[in-house]
């Protein structure tokens, strides 16, 4: 078995130790720091990316937060006005209403008022007519003459027939 | 040694160049010819794939961000924070026994990992390490690791033994297992290779199926020992940080 004739062992020894001292340098002072400069700068620019993808969507959520806000906002403004609006209206129809309601009450009693005074009148007349009227109708048939007070009397008495 | 066609002979170490220093005989061999290979594959393609440093990697860039973040993350599940000064030797363990037994896989190419004495010295450099780390880190009370609390007090004199015949036997299970994994491997496939050969007729394609499909296994077992062989010794610094 070759590997057991040491003939060539001092040289194995040597050989190995140059070329794995040379490699092991050489990786540690070279090769593995480049590397782990270009991890370290990926890693680095993963992070800076992640944290200006935070940073914009932190803006994005307050701009948008922002946006909700004026528009709760001009909600409430326009709620508020409407209702103003409203209110304004309906008092102005409410008190529009109650002037009406009281120029026609007004109107009403006025009516009835004259309604009433004009009834008076007639009533009046009337009387004053059946008065007269009796008054001919007896001087006629006959020679009676009635006073205004006594056929008076008698009218107030029937009144409530004629009615 | 062995026979001309020996299944061994592809293990045999044929000098390129003869070197001797100091009394010893260094010469540059076909050994330390497929050491300079896996040195200049590992160098070469790590250098070169991050050479541009791009932030959004290439394909071969990330072939070396995935390796680098591989072994990262072994140390960091084992040992934990304190694993990060180590991280380049065993990441240069790993990769060096990775392309080493990568680079045996070629046709005709030297596998170092099979030698015994390779395997061998890289353990023992682990196991050394590991023992001075523990040292370093506990002082006298790093014996105390062979020490198992919570055991009934008459197994002491059984199990003290045996834990310091394991801890002493670590580095001859590394380097064991890496060795005999490789000279397994590549005896069996020049076992088959040489019925390709002495079967009659077309019958030697059955076995060069077989080789096919021994070289895909061939390459997960090379993978696989490194892999084997880093955790390992991510858990033996773990060791020496944490005494059971």
């Amino acid at each position: 078995m070759p590997q057991l004739n040491p003939e060539f062992f001092v040289s194995q020894l040597f050989w190995l130790a140059v070329f794995f001292i040379f490699l092991f340098v050489f990786l540690w002072r070279v090769s593995l720091p480049r590397i782990a400069t270009v991890l370290e700068k990926r890693q680095n620019k993963i992070d800076e990316n992640l944290s200006s993808a935070k940073e914009l969507q932190d803006q994005a959520m307050e701009i948008e937060k922002k946006i909700n806000d004026q528009i709760n906002k001009a909600k409430l403004e326009t709620d508020e006005t409407i209702k103003e609006t409203i209110n304004a209206l309906q008092e102005d129809v409410s008190s529009q209403l109650s002037s009406l309601d009281k120029d026609l009450e007004k109107k009403v009693s006025d009516a009835e008022k004259e309604i009433l005074k004009s009834k008076d009148d007639q009533m009046k007349n009337i009387n004053n007519e059946i008065i007269n009227i009796t008054k001919l109708t007896v001087g006629k048939i006959t020679d009676i003459e009635l006073s205004d007070n006594e056929l008076n009397k008698v009218i107030e008495t029937h009144k409530g027939n004629f009615n | 040694m062995a026979a001309k066609d020996s299944p061994l002979k592809q293990f045999e170490i044929d000098p390129i160049s003869n070197i001797e220093l100091g009394g010893y005989d260094i010469s540059f061999t076909n050994s330390s010819f497929a050491m300079l290979i896996t040195v200049l594959v590992i160098t070469l393609f790590l250098t070169l794939t991050v050479n541009t440093r791009s932030i959004i990697p290439s394909r071969m860039q990330l072939i070396s961000e995935l390796m680098y973040n591989f072994i990262a993350q072994l140390l960091s599940d084992t040992v934990g924070d304190n694993g990060k000064r180590y991280f380049p030797f065993v990441f240069s363990l790993f990769m060096f026994v990775l392309i080493g037994n990568m680079v045996g896989m070629i046709p005709y190419q030297f596998t170092f990992t099979s030698h015994i004495i390779v395997t061998f010295a890289l353990a023992a450099v682990v196991f050394i390490g590991v023992t001075i780390l523990g040292f370093i880190n506990h002082g006298i009370k790093f014996f105390t690791f062979f020490y198992i609390p919570g055991v009934p007090f008459y197994m002491h004199p059984l199990l003290i033994p045996i834990e310091v015949i394991s801890y002493l036997s670590r580095p001859i299970s590394l380097s064991v297992r890496l060795f005999a994994n490789m000279l397994a491997g590549h005896t069996l496939l020049k076992v088959f290779a040489g019925f390709v050969v002495s079967m009659p007729f077309f019958t030697g394609v059955f076995p060069l199926a077989f080789i096919v499909a021994l070289t895909g296994l061939e390459i997960l077992i090379a993978f696989l020992q490194a892999y084997v062989f880093a955790i390992l010794t991510c858990l033996y610094i773990n060791d020496a940080y944490h005494l059971h």
